[in-house]
């Protein structure tokens, strides 16, 4: 700690202040790294506009329930393909009636049908404001549902992530030896293979009869699934630079000084060394959910992720995939929402990592 | 057989004995709207490009898949033939032609000593002369490959050994050969009515016995038709060419066509580009449902409509709850909207409550219909079935987006009426084999039927006679076995060939069809497949001849 007027050579902020305080200037306030990374983040517009929109999305997918009780009444797995809406007095299938008739004489009639009612924009009353899928779904309810799931999926399995990965690149870096060499190794282990090729095979073979071991009793079908395996598939991408950060840390004067006030291995890992690379870890995550999200996205499309009926934004990316020419908005809606909530979560955590150190370079790598 | 996939070798082995043959029948099809191959002869052009599915095999012995068996119509022959001409409705494609034998078989008064004699002077692709000793040859190699056509064989005189071990078949006593002669005589255990049908299955075509017990496929075996396949590529393209060395056989066109050229691929809209731009001349593939309407509006008069001898189903799984329960059976049959399914496939069906097609001359429509969609009814059905709130298990195939949503649409019916579902979608490439192992335990699902040859013995006693439950490759998916009509269904095959087509049988086919489907609703049979041909702009469609199951390639024509 710096002492005041002691020595010349020991002029500090504190001496400064001071000094500014004899003089009857205003006293210099010293700023956190914090606050400073604050106050760079407030001056980043287009982050902030980027933070915005990710709430505003997030917000939305939260009000899927009010959206169903007030506005489609119909929930996210219920189907009406044989049913119909009123509009302007007309009945119109949901589905258009589709039939091949056989005549005497070889002749045959095609009626072709199946072809679900378009977006309504509120004429029908509020169902199907966006249209009805092959099944007669709510594609706005199938939307604000899928998103809820793409989100949870991503949030939860960048957390999960995240602390998995904090805790390994600690014990990794700061134990070194024979440790480091096992963490490490696991690393180099799930990194040999490409992540969406890892998920597809944990998902698709978690999706068939669900995790059964010992306390642990995951059901087919549930979200956990997709969730834990992303998060597994993703632990190198953080731990490896979270360790290489604590490597260059474990011998810095500050863990000197705790090890010799008597500190535990513990404690200097999680009250030293942990503070530190906050700044990297914050911006890790932000850009891990970001990936997290399209993963979520690409495995429930091949059919290793959310399982059907339940809606996410990949599930009912495929199921529109073979309607495109004639229903393209079952695809392009969402496909439109993928892209806003990625791209503002990486803009986001681009000036995130700017506000915390600008001279950092932190990126998710492939 | 069943779309895209390989049938249980077991199945067959049960195709049920009894009946004299139905020699006489066979000249029974045949409607007054039937196309005679005579139309479409003589317009030779030399390249045909078409757009094909991709197939498990293109090996007679071992391929069941209708892909192969498309092709294979002008290429393998066998000793006889279903005719080369579309089918009235009503009447089936019942009749038989002799192919490599020349005459239909003289036999026994009970039909168990068939005799047949070859055609002079037959020759196969590669030059070697047919011999009669390939019969029995092609019969064992099925055997050797574990082909899943030996069950079909099984009453053959002489085949339990080679069934019990098939990969060890040497011999088969029942089947007696004589090269020098050219007769062939093929003893059976006892009478079986279906058993010329049989024979006209790609199982039992003529491959030299020459060819190599092992699937051959690069290229296919030797062919004793028309047409013979030069080349194959597995899911990428193949090649037929004229056989130079055949000779014409009445009844069996020679083909229009010197070269097919296919490429493969199950991209239903790729597949429909190709044939409008141009670029290919036929499109085996469905079309793509989103785009039926557009299509028929742009190239109607180039697109074909056909019936198909299937019906599409929902199988129950009797030997678990909740579907062990009439009651519960009957709810699923009120709960399914028969219409809506049908739109579901863009309209390419029509609906049914019958289990055999409206293609078969033993079909009676169930009027007035026995299962009408009632929910409300369906509702009170699960209520008194005790079987409310339970967990059923619904399966379906995951890769074709039509059969995915109808699994989903039964699903969320199931839903509706008081059962907590849990959907499996599983790859078309696995799925009959999963539904299909007792294991599995699957409750309910997507299935279908396609005719292996047109009598009923190929529909109610392989899927529905209690004596054909398998532990493994199980057809009859939903284990259904009751007393009486297994008994009906060993009587009627079991009756002698003169009355096998006769007003009162075909009455009590009709009935047994509505006993099983109606009084103990033992399975929700929802709609007959309807199929498309599409035609480039230099096709004469006016040409097309669709056998029972497929348009013929040989007897397209240019405009």
């Amino acid at each position: 700690m710096a002492t005041t007027g002691t020595s010349q050579e020991e002029f500090t902020l504190d001496t400064a202040s001071e000094l500014a305080a004899e003089e009857g200037g205003s006293k210099i306030e010293g700023k956190s790294p914090w606050a400073l990374a604050g106050r760079r983040l407030r001056r980043n517009y287009v982050a902030l506009a980027f933070l915005g929109i990710f709430i505003l999305v997030v917000v939305l997918c939260m009000l899927a329930p009010l959206y169903v009780s007030h506005v489609s009444h119909l929930g996210q797995d219920d189907q009406n393909a044989g049913g119909f809406i009123h509009e302007n007095g007309k009945k119109i299938p949901i589905l258009s009636h589709g039939s091949t008739k056989f005549g005497s004489g070889g002749s045959v009639t095609l009626t072709p049908g199946g072809i679900p009612i378009g977006p309504q924009w509120g004429a029908s009353g509020g169902p199907y404001f966006l249209g009805a899928d092959g099944l007669g779904r709510d594609v706005g309810t199938r939307l604000l549902f899928g998103g809820r799931n793409s989100l949870q999926i991503g949030l939860t399995s960048a957390a999960i992530c995240t602390i998995l990965s904090i805790i390994l690149a600690l014990l990794a870096a700061y134990f070194g030896g024979a440790c480091d060499w096992i963490i490490s190794r696991f690393f180099d282990l799930i990194w040999a293979f490409p992540v969406i090729l890892l998920g597809i095979a944990l998902g698709t073979a978690l999706s068939i009869d669900g995790f059964h071991h010992g306390p642990i009793n995951i059901p087919a079908g549930s979200l956990w699934i997709p969730t834990l395996v992303i998060a597994f598939v993703f632990i190198p991408y953080i731990g490896r630079p979270l360790r290489g950060q604590v490597l260059a840390l474990r011998n810095r004067e500050f863990v000197e000084a705790s090890t010799a006030q008597g500190a535990g291995s513990l404690r200097i890992m999680f009250s030293e060394l942990l503070p530190n690379i906050a700044s990297s870890v914050l911006v890790l995550f932000t850009l891990i959910v970001a990936n997290a999200i399209l993963t979520e996205v690409g495995l429930s499309f091949l059919g290793a992720g959310v399982q059907p009926p339940h809606p996410s934004w990949g599930t009912m990316i495929a199921d529109g995939q073979d309607v495109l020419a004639s229903d393209p908005w079952l695809s392009l809606l969402p496909g439109i929402a993928i892209t806003i909530t990625v791209v503002s979560l990486n803009v986001f955590g681009d000036g995130l990592r700017d506000a915390l150190d600008p001279r950092a370079k932190v990126r998710i790598e492939h | 057989m069943r779309t895209k996939r390989v049938r249980s070798v077991a199945v067959a082995a049960v195709v049920a004995a009894g009946l004299a043959l139905v020699v006489s029948a066979c000249g029974s099809g045949g409607g007054s709207n039937e196309t005679t191959t005579s139309a479409t002869q003589g317009k030779t052009f030399p390249q045909l490009k078409v757009v094909w599915g991709t197939t498990d095999y293109m090996d007679p012995g071992l391929s069941y898949r209708l892909e192969s068996w498309q092709i294979f119509q002008d290429v393998y022959l066998g000793l006889v033939a279903k005719r080369y001409g579309t089918c009235g409705v009503g009447a089936g494609c019942t009749k038989i032609i002799p192919a490599l034998a020349q005459s239909l078989p003289k036999s026994n008064k009970d039909g168990t000593d068939l005799k047949f004699t070859l055609r002079k002077g037959l020759k196969y692709s590669n030059g070697e002369a047919v011999k009669a000793s390939d019969f029995k040859n092609s019969i064992i190699r099925d055997f050797k490959l574990n082909s899943p056509g030996i069950g079909f064989f099984s009453n053959i005189s002489g085949s339990a050994a080679c069934e019990a071990n098939p990969g060890k078949c040497s011999d088969i006593s029942g089947i007696i050969v004589d090269d020098k002669a050219g007769t062939i005589q093929i003893k059976l255990d006892q009478p079986q009515a279906d058993f010329l049908y049989i024979l006209t299955t790609f199982f039992a075509a003529l491959v030299p016995s020459s060819t190599p017990d092992k699937d051959t496929e690069n290229p296919p075996p030797a062919a004793a038709g028309p047409y013979y396949i030069s080349q194959y590529k597995p899911s990428r393209s193949f090649t037929v060419l004229r056989n130079p060395h055949y000779k014409p056989i009445p009844g069996i066109p020679t083909g229009n066509p010197d070269k097919i050229v296919a490429i493969m691929t199950n991209d239903l809209a790729q597949s429909a580009q190709y044939i409008q731009s141009g670029q290919y001349d036929y499109d085996e593939n469905l079309l793509p449902t989103d785009r039926l309407k557009q299509l028929q509006q742009k190239y109607g008069n180039q697109i074909k409509l056909w019936r198909t001898p299937s019906t599409y189903y929902w199988f129950m799984n009797q030997r678990t709850p909740p579907f062990d329960n009439l009651k519960a059976r009957q709810a699923v049959n009120y709960a399914i909207n028969r219409q809506t399914l049908v739109n579901l496939r863009g309209g390419l069906g029509v609906p049914t409550e019958n289990f055999l097609p409206p293609t078969y001359p033993q079909y009676k429509k169930i009027t007035p219909p026995a299962y009408p969609y009632n929910l409300q009814k369906a509702k009170q059905l699960v209520q008194q079935s005790g079987t409310a709130g339970m967990t059923v298990g619904v399966y379906t195939i995951s890769d074709d987006a039509v059969d995915k949503a109808q699994g989903e649409y039964l699903a969320g019916q199931l839903d509706k009426i008081g059962w907590k579902t849990k959907l499996h979608e599983l790859a078309g490439a696995n799925y009959f084999v999963i539904i299909g192992n007792q294991k599995t335990k699957a409750q309910i699902g997507f299935t279908d039927w396609f005719e292996d040859y047109p009598y009923p013995t190929d529909w109610f006693d392989v899927l529905e006679n209690g004596k054909n439950i398998h532990a493994t490759h199980n057809n009859n998916n939903s284990n259904v076995n009751f007393k009486d009509t297994n008994k009906e269904i060993d009587r009627l095959s079991h009756l002698p060939s003169s009355e096998a087509f006769t007003a009162k049988t075909t009455a009590d086919w009709a009935a047994l069809d509505k006993k099983l489907m109606v009084q103990y609703a033992s399975e929700a049979p929802f709609l007959n497949g309807v199929i498309t041909s599409f035609f480039a702009s230099r096709m004469d469609p006016n040409c097309d001849v669709f056998t029972d199951l497929f348009d013929d390639m040989a007897q397209t024509c240019l405009k």
